[in-house]
């Protein structure tokens, strides 16, 4: 890190900085008022579905007796999977003081909050009986694994807001002191009530650090907490397919492969949308590639004993499941997700040119839409295989498919995520501005200097 | 003459089927549930044999009408000194489903809800095929109760698992977890929901169902609290069910009403559990189809061979 | 799956259509098969027995009318409908059964079978009954427990043209009523002087005092009142097992497993407790900045 002497050369660099990681915040025109228009019209329709899935009761869903659980559930282990990445990026790279991913773990953080704050919501959608969910608190039974995932999620939640928040505060004093003429005054007394009083001295800079790393450090068992007891609400059951003992490590390892496409994708949206191509740079892009087929490699490990072990045995359940997998009903799915959710993405990320911004992008992209097909695949086909013969039922008993109001409320959960991130993208700069400026060598003290 | 003294003879077993006909209906009001009425003297009751029946306001003991929480207490105990069980002799079963329409009728269930689901069952390829009534099956080591995560399914002193659907916040957790396929959801209104309206909600029936929760098998619990057999297996015309207190070493059948020593019957007919591998304890005994009664007529539809 | 069992459903109610609507056809060669076993006593009252116990629950008591209501309606045994059958008939119809009606080919032997032939013939009018020559008597029974030696002592009388006088050689059972019925523990007949003993087996079981409510009844060829001794304390204790016990992992949480708890707690309020003091951290930033403001002014 080469320091700035120069006070003027400083001040001019900061202010660059200020001005092109604020762009998210200062920048207003068409596309965002329509993007806005899109999201809160889908989000009305999700809610509408919702309403009328109150009032009829869940049998508006394809869920029925014997697939009890259905595309909310496999939404939620999805929701809850990207999630992770903040505990990855801001945290286990941070500690291992991997300079690299520092611009990142701000929109690592994003993702997390967006993603774990709808994982609570789905799960209440999921609730027969959602007027009765301060049951959970007032009747808990502590030994269902339902109670400690209640309690994690609710413990992540708030370590991620915190980690958030905290190396906000010199970024929003920043703001409040350079920004009253740019910004809407509102805007500027929330930054005024959430700085603090930030005065930038060294004591505060030393409470940062201290609370950051406590957070970095707790953030780790809760992070793998999140995910591992997600997968025992599969794993303490008895059914084929999820009476497995490396569900929480299988879990973990394919919540990591889910973030990170996430992040590729929101950070290469800011790249294009707020010109940060000085900050997100090819190299981030680079990184986060071989961030990606490290991960993918270790859920590709995960896999191959997931189905490898069963199969190799084919006891009479598993070898059903296997089957449906395999060469059944859920074959397609199942070889697309592996193929292009797993493999590919290993192969072509090895090459350098599949990971510059765009190509990395869109192989993301497939890569989360695999992730997201993984999960509807560990949920259902276990379910239509129950051990006993499902008879004297109707027919649309014993094969799910998702209805139109499944579907609604599905999308109403990823565009309420995209809101939650596009609103924290409208208010806080992307990437942690002081860090940054830092970082390029300009001293702290001319964050506290008033224009 | 000889007509005469036929009809004689025939007077002695005539009179004691009498007499169990009076006793079984004395029971009527035992656990009726309450129903709060507008009308005044007139009062509806839920009986446990699955009706509603209306009744004066004044005939009606305190007793007769224990309150929800009342009901809920006395639910979560269970009856005091039993312990359940229930035998089924598959060599009996002819699928005539009695049973299933008696449960459906009982505990206020639609078509397609089954406590308890006849199911064609054929365990490997080349074996016979038979009918097996399928129930709770009551385990001892339940996956159930093991998930709910606000006590809404339990485990009681006499064996029974139970759900209060007061409690229940239909999470389904519990539908994951059973091995068996017991457990269904009210997925939209239940059965004759405004017939139903109003009626207190009694535990050990499970009804009035409620939309959004759960229903099981509860071995008809209040039926079982008048001193009567469950409703499937009073409905079985063929004998098909034992079910009697093990503490006592005694069940009674059905439909013959003999009642014989448990542990020899399950001794003799080389009883065994469904899927006692997965260490669940079920209450549930099975008789082997052996030597069937009847011939099995249906089709056969083996998840096994897929 | 629907329309399988659709189809189920209309070739069952064809299939019983078809039955009320026709009679039940017996192959020619099996119709006149003859009945090895003699039209005797014993042969009658032995099917006598096997009818009891396998037939009554549907056919319900010869010339009652009181059968089972099924569709279509198992016939009353004395009615002309089942008495116009040849015995091969009734043999192969209890043999291989149709409907609702058992086969009972699998668990009845051959000889049993036709034992049933014989007792259903015992209500042909072209025979002469074996079984029912007797009018029923009227008689009495007493009966008392002694708790000492566990034993029941019965003494039975009938009544003759010149009152009551006591009943040689009757078959008494001795029964315990259980929850849903009584289970039989013994049958014993009366000597000479009209007088028996009984001596109730050592596995009984009472309630959780031993205490057992005995049922005593004569043999139903006399109309006698059953005598029911209430609370005769001869029977073992009943155990009761405690089935919900501490730490059982299925249990509520009155129940919960201490080191369950304990973890829980432990974790979650070490987690929450870093949260707190982190979102103190706040409240010293917060505190920082106005000590300073302070300082400079």
């Amino acid at each position: 890190m080469n320091k700035i002497e120069s006070p003027a050369e400083s001040r001019k660099m900061l202010d660059k900085i200020m001005t092109d990681l604020t762009r998210s915040i200062t920048k207003k025109d068409e596309l965002t008022r329509f993007w806005f228009f899109i999201l809160i019209m889908f989000i009305i329709v999700g809610v509408w579905g919702w309403i009328i899935q109150i009032k009829t009761g869940l049998g508006v869903t394809g869920m029925r007796d014997y697939v009890s659980w259905g595309m909310y559930i496999a939404n939620f282990v999805f929701f809850v999977a990207v999630s992770l990445i903040g505990f990855l990026i801001s945290s286990a790279l941070a500690l291992l003081k991997i300079s690299w991913a520092k611009p990142i773990s701000r929109v690592a953080e994003q993702v997390a909050i967006a993603a774990v704050a709808l994982a609570g919501i789905i799960i209440v959608m999921d609730m027969g009986r959602p007027d009765r969910f301060l049951n959970v608190f007032l009747h808990g039974r502590f030994a269902s694994p339902i109670i400690w995932d209640v309690t994690v999620v609710t413990t992540y939640l708030t370590i991620s807001v915190l980690l958030f928040y905290l190396p906000l505060i010199p970024d929003l004093a920043l703001m409040r002191d350079h920004m009253a003429d740019k910004l809407p005054k509102w805007k500027i007394k929330l930054y005024t009530i959430l700085a603090l009083g930030w005065k930038g001295n060294p004591e505060q800079y030393k409470i940062i650090y201290h609370s950051m790393r406590i957070l970095m450090l707790l953030i780790i068992p809760v992070g793998l907490s999140i995910h591992t007891v997600t997968s025992w609400l599969f794993a303490s059951t008895l059914r084929s397919g999820w009476d497995t003992t490396i569900l929480g490590p299988y879990f973990v390892a394919g919540a990591f492969v889910a973030g990170t496409a996430a992040v590729i994708i929101v950070m290469f949206v800011y790249r294009v949308r707020y010109r940060l191509k000085d900050y997100f740079e090819d190299l981030h892009f680079d990184y986060m590639g071989k961030l990606l087929v490290f991960v993918c490699l270790v859920y590709l490990y995960f896999n191959i004993n997931e189905y490898l072990v069963p199969g190799y045995k084919m006891k009479l359940g598993e070898g059903i499941h296997l089957r449906e997998l395999f060469v059944g009903n859920y074959s397609v799915m199942f070889w697309f997700v592996q193929l292009t959710g797993l493999v590919l993405p290993i192969v072509l990320l090895l090459f350098r040119y599949f990971r510059k911004p765009f190509p990395i992008m869109v192989i993301s992209f497939v890569v989360l839409v695999a992730s997201w097909l993984k999960r509807y695949i560990i949920v259902i086909p276990t379910l239509e295989h129950p051990f006993l013969p499902v008879q004297n039922v109707p027919d649309h008993f014993k094969h799910y498919s998702p209805t139109s109001t499944e579907i609604m409320i599905t999308i109403f959960s990823f565009v309420s995520a995209m809101l939650i991130i596009t609103i924290l993208a409208k208010l806080f700069p992307v990437i942690t501005m002081w860090e940054y400026a830092e970082e390029k060598g300009i001293d702290k003290k001319y964050f506290s200097e008033k224009p | 003459m000889e007509k005469n003294s036929r009809r004689n003879f025939m007077k002695t077993l005539g009179a004691s089927l009498g007499v169990a006909g009076i006793a079984g209906g004395s029971g009527l009001l035992n656990s009726c549930a309450r129903v709060e009425s507008n009308t005044g003297d007139k009062i509806k009751l839920l009986t446990s044999s699955g009706e509603l029946v209306e009744v004066d306001k004044a005939q009606l003991k305190p007793a007769d009408m224990p309150s929800l929480a009342e009901n809920q207490k006395r639910g979560r105990a269970g009856i005091p000194g039993k312990s359940w069980v229930m035998v089924i002799d598959l060599s009996k079963c002819r699928n005539a489903r009695e049973c299933m329409k008696a449960c459906q009728n009982h505990h206020q269930l639609r078509p397609e809800q089954h406590h308890i689901n006849v199911l064609q069952m054929q365990d490997a390829e080349h074996t016979a095929p038979y009918y097996m009534p399928k129930p709770c099956q009551h385990c001892d080591n339940p996956p159930c109760t093991k998930v709910c995560p606000v006590n809404a399914t339990f485990k009681r002193d006499d064996g029974i698992v139970l759900i209060d659907n007061e409690r229940c916040i239909g999470c389904r957790f519990c539908i994951a977890a059973c091995p068996y396929s017991a457990r269904v959801f009210n997925w939209f209104e239940p059965r004759d929901a405004e017939k139903y309206a109003g009626v207190t909600y009694n535990i050990e029936a499970n009804v009035p169902q409620k939309k959004g929760t759960i229903s099981k098998c509860l071995f008809s619990a209040d039926r079982l609290r008048d001193g009567k057999l469950p409703s499937c297996v009073s409905a079985c015309p063929n004998g098909v069910y034992w079910f009697g207190d093990r503490n006592e070493d005694a069940v009674t059948n059905g439909t013959t009403k003999e009642t014989v020593s448990f542990s020899e019957l399950i001794k003799k007919n080389a009883a065994y559990t469904l899927m006692e591998e997965l260490g669940t304890k079920p209450r549930v005994y099975y008789l082997p189809p052996k030597d069937r009664a009847f011939p099995f007529q249906g089709e056969i539809e083996n998840q096994h061979k897929s | 799956m629907k329309l399988k069992s659709l189809k189920i459903t209309a070739i069952m109610i064809f299939l019983s259509l078809a039955v009320s609507a026709q009679d039940w056809i017996v192959p020619d060669d099996q119709k006149n098969v003859a009945n090895p076993l003699p039209y005797n006593l014993e042969n009658v009252k032995k099917g006598k027995e096997l009818f009891l116990k396998n037939c009554k629950s549907c056919h319900g008591d010869p010339g009652k009318n009181n059968v089972l209501p099924l569709v279509p309606p198992p016939v009353d045994i004395t009615s002309e409908k089942m008495q116009k059958n040849t015995e091969g008939e009734i043999f192969y119809k209890i043999t291989h059964g149709r409907g609702a009606m058992p086969q009972f080919g699998a668990t009845i032997s051959d000889d049993d079978r036709w034992r049933i032939v014989n007792y259903i013939q015992n209500f042909n009018p072209a025979r002469q009954p074996m079984l029912v020559n007797a009018p029923a008597t009227k008689a009495k029974l007493l009966a008392s427990v002694n708790e000492q030696e566990k034993k029941v002592e019965i003494f039975a009388e009938y009544l003759a043209a010149d009152g009551y006088i006591k009943l040689p050689n009757a078959e008494i059972t001795i029964s315990a009523k259980k929850n849903f019925g009584n289970i039989e523990i013994g049958k014993v007949r009366t000597g000479e002087n009209g007088r028996a003993i009984f001596t109730i087996p050592e596995t009984l079981i009472g309630d959780e005092e031993g205490y057992v409510n005995i049922v005593v009844a004569l043999d139903e060829t006399f109309i006698a009142d059953v005598v029911t001794l209430d609370k005769a304390k001869v029977g073992q204790l009943k155990q009761v097992q405690k089935l919900i016990r501490p730490g059982v992992l299925w249990s509520t949480n009155e129940n919960i497993q201490i080191w369950l708890l304990i973890s829980y707690i432990c974790v979650t309020g070490a987690a929450w407790l870093t949260i707190g003091y982190v979102a103190f951290q706040l409240f010293r930033i917060k505190k920082s900045s106005k000590t300073e403001s302070s300082n400079i002014s």
